[in-house]
């Protein structure tokens, strides 16, 4: 019996191999040949070395162009090139910002492996605003470039208003890691404003959204790169603390027109004429908010994980258990494509109910975790806007300062420095 | 060190080492990964998973779907009644409109001998709307599938398809397997 069934599963092995040959293959008899179908690769590696080789260029011509000559022209030209190249021709994709999630997803996801490519265009701007400050941002990056370009008035936006909108894009990087870390989603490139206008076509939604941020760019500094971009976040980070950066020309006469030429208020007045405030109100005040800074972590950490299910239905499979649990209570009703599927593959509801537990666990820990940073971050902002400086003179702020150089060609006092040199 | 201002600076070196010491420990774990393994540049969908859903027609970026119906010739059977060509339960087996599978009438067939027809897709006229693979994989061999066109594919950092693919059949694979083909 044993070897009976041994032999009939021997001879249905090909056809359970093959599945579906109903219909055996044709002996022809007029000598009829296959088509010979050749499915062509585009080579990537030319353009991804281009690439690559362009970004390091422009990101060199723009440390020398802002630090040694500070002028403007180079990142102007550099802006055209990287718009055009960048965006029309290499339509955005792999960008800086969305390389992002590559870099976090290859961390968790071990079947994962990031191209050199990818991991260079997450690295090498980190890398040059490590070096020169963010470089990157001033014309390289070509959504920075795109709005740079189009903007003609700058119209300042409050302290307040900025400052609080500031924190908008260390909320957005938070949010893309948290969704890359649990493998749901990259949300950087579904939200992406540009892409659409680089492409000349795309989802409706966010065209429009990018028209209006780049029309809002016309009468402010490059909204995008302050209050959404979290690679902007990102790199503001390492420009805290880089080796080199912009300054303020040397001479300087405290004439204020840099203030007022810097699309990204990253120039900081002296305190000078200020009116100095009571000395114990600001510790007080510092203290307060040094106490608010766990509060804050621990708030952020609680509410966060209090919304780890409602979060985590960004995941495909959560929302294929959600799906399926409401097919299992009203079974009468008509099964939607991805419930169907899951049948038909022979899906099994405890086996997915077990890996969305699993699913929704890490989401309850990685979302305390960014509950936690976000909370973090709006404790250290508050901090940096209390933090009692002693400035004399112009500063220019490295975090903020995007090294687009329009301050140069305002300053009476550049042009004698650059020539002196 | 009372000196504030080199307190400051002493922060700030202390800042600028911790930074470069992420940088260099962030790229010496990740190229040590892609050394040792082989790194994923393209999207495919895996034929043996997909089930014809009919989203890549939809949900692709693009206005016009880079996925496009594929023709394994080898695993055809050259059937007269195709199941991916003709509609199931036709009045009359003629090229009327209504009687064809494909919306858009991209599948060519040609006569080559009795009782063989050889199946054709026009790639212009292809939508990825899957409709004949359907019918090929319900009926016939499963010669007709549906695959993402690398020429046509903007290579998206996260495919959209793959995001709502039912089955779960889109994924990366790697450059020197970039096409997954049924007769390959």
């Amino acid at each position: 019996m044993k070897k009976l069934f041994k032999i009939l599963l021997l001879a249905l092995a090909p056809t359970l191999a093959l599945g579906q040959n109903r219909f055996p293959k044709p002996d022809f008899e007029s000598g009829y040949q296959y088509p010979d179908f050749n499915y062509s690769v585009p080579d990537e590696r030319l353009w991804s070395i281009i690439d690559i080789v362009l970004l390091a260029v422009m990101m060199g011509i723009v440390a020398y162009a802002v630090l040694k000559q500070r002028k403007r022209i180079p990142v102007f030209v550099v802006s055209i090139i990287s718009i055009l190249y960048f965006g029309f021709f290499r339509n955005g994709c792999v960008c800086s910002i969305g390389s992002i999630q590559n870099v976090t997803f290859s961390f968790v996801d071990t079947s994962y492996v990031i191209p050199l490519t990818v991991f260079l265009m997450f690295i090498l701007p980190i890398f040059f605003t490590f070096l020169f400050g963010r470089v990157f941002c001033a014309g390289v990056c070509p959504f920075g470039a795109l709005q740079e370009l189009v903007n003609v008035k700058n119209f300042r936006l409050s302290k307040a208003v900025s400052a609080v909108l500031s924190i908008i894009p260390w909320i957005y990087l938070v949010f893309a890691i948290l969704y890359a870390v649990t493998r749901s989603q990259f949300i950087i490139c579904r939200f992406d404003p540009f892409i659409g206008i680089f492409r000349l076509g795309g989802d409706f939604g966010m065209i429009a959204f990018g028209g209006l941020l780049l029309v809002a760019s016309v009468f402010t500094g490059r909204p995008f790169c302050r209050f959404l971009c979290p690679y902007g976040a990102l790199l503001s980070l390492f420009a805290r603390f880089s080796i080199k950066q912009i300054v303020i020309t040397p001479s300087c006469i405290n004439c204020d027109l840099c203030l007022h030429a810097c699309p990204v208020d990253a120039i900081r007045p002296p305190y000078e004429n200020k009116v100095k405030e009571n000395r114990t109100a600001g510790v007080k005040r510092l203290l307060a908010y040094l106490v608010l800074l766990p509060v804050a972590t621990l708030t952020g950490a609680l509410l966060l994980h209090s919304a780890s299910d409602s979060l985590s239905s960004a995941n495909k499979d959560v929302r294929l258990y959600e799906q399926v649990m409401q097919n299992e209570e009203n079974p009468q009703n008509v099964q939607p494509v991805d419930v169907e599927v899951f049948f038909s593959q022979e899906g099994r509801i405890d086996e997915l109910t077990s890996r969305v537990a699993s699913i929704r666990g890490t989401f309850r820990t990685y979302s305390t975790i960014a509950g936690a940073l976000i909370g973090l971050v709006i404790g250290f902002s508050l901090i940096n806007l209390s933090l009692k400086r002693s400035r004399k003179t112009y500063e220019i702020d490295r975090t903020a300062c995007v090294a687009c150089g329009r301050c140069f060609s305002y300053c009476p006092q550049n042009q004698q420095t650059t020539d002196k040199k | 060190m009372n000196n504030p201002i080199s307190r400051k600076q002493f922060l700030q070196i202390c800042g600028t080492v911790a930074t470069g010491t992420a940088i260099v420990s962030v790229s010496g774990f990740s190229v040590r990964r892609m050394m040792r393994d082989e790194a994923d540049h393209f999207w495919q969908i895996d034929p043996s998973k997909c089930t014809f859903c009919g989203r890549c027609e939809t949900d692709c970026v693009l206005s016009v779907s880079a996925v496009k119906c594929i023709h394994a010739n080898k695993v055809c059977g050259y059937c007269d009644l195709c199941g991916g060509y003709y509609r199931a339960n036709v009045k009359d087996l003629n090229t009327a409109a209504e009687n064809l599978m494909c919306p858009t009438g991209a599948i060519v067939r040609k006569y080559i001998e009795d009782p063989y027809f050889e199946y054709t897709i026009d790639e212009n006229l292809c939508n990825g709307c899957g409709k004949c693979a359907k019918g090929c994989n319900s009926f016939g061999n499963g010669s007709l599938y549906l695959q993402v066109k690398q020429e046509l594919c903007k290579n998206c950092n996260e495919c959209k398809i793959s995001k709502v693919c039912p089955a779960g059949a889109i994924q990366r694979v790697p450059a020197n397997k970039a096409y997954m083909l049924k007769d390959a």
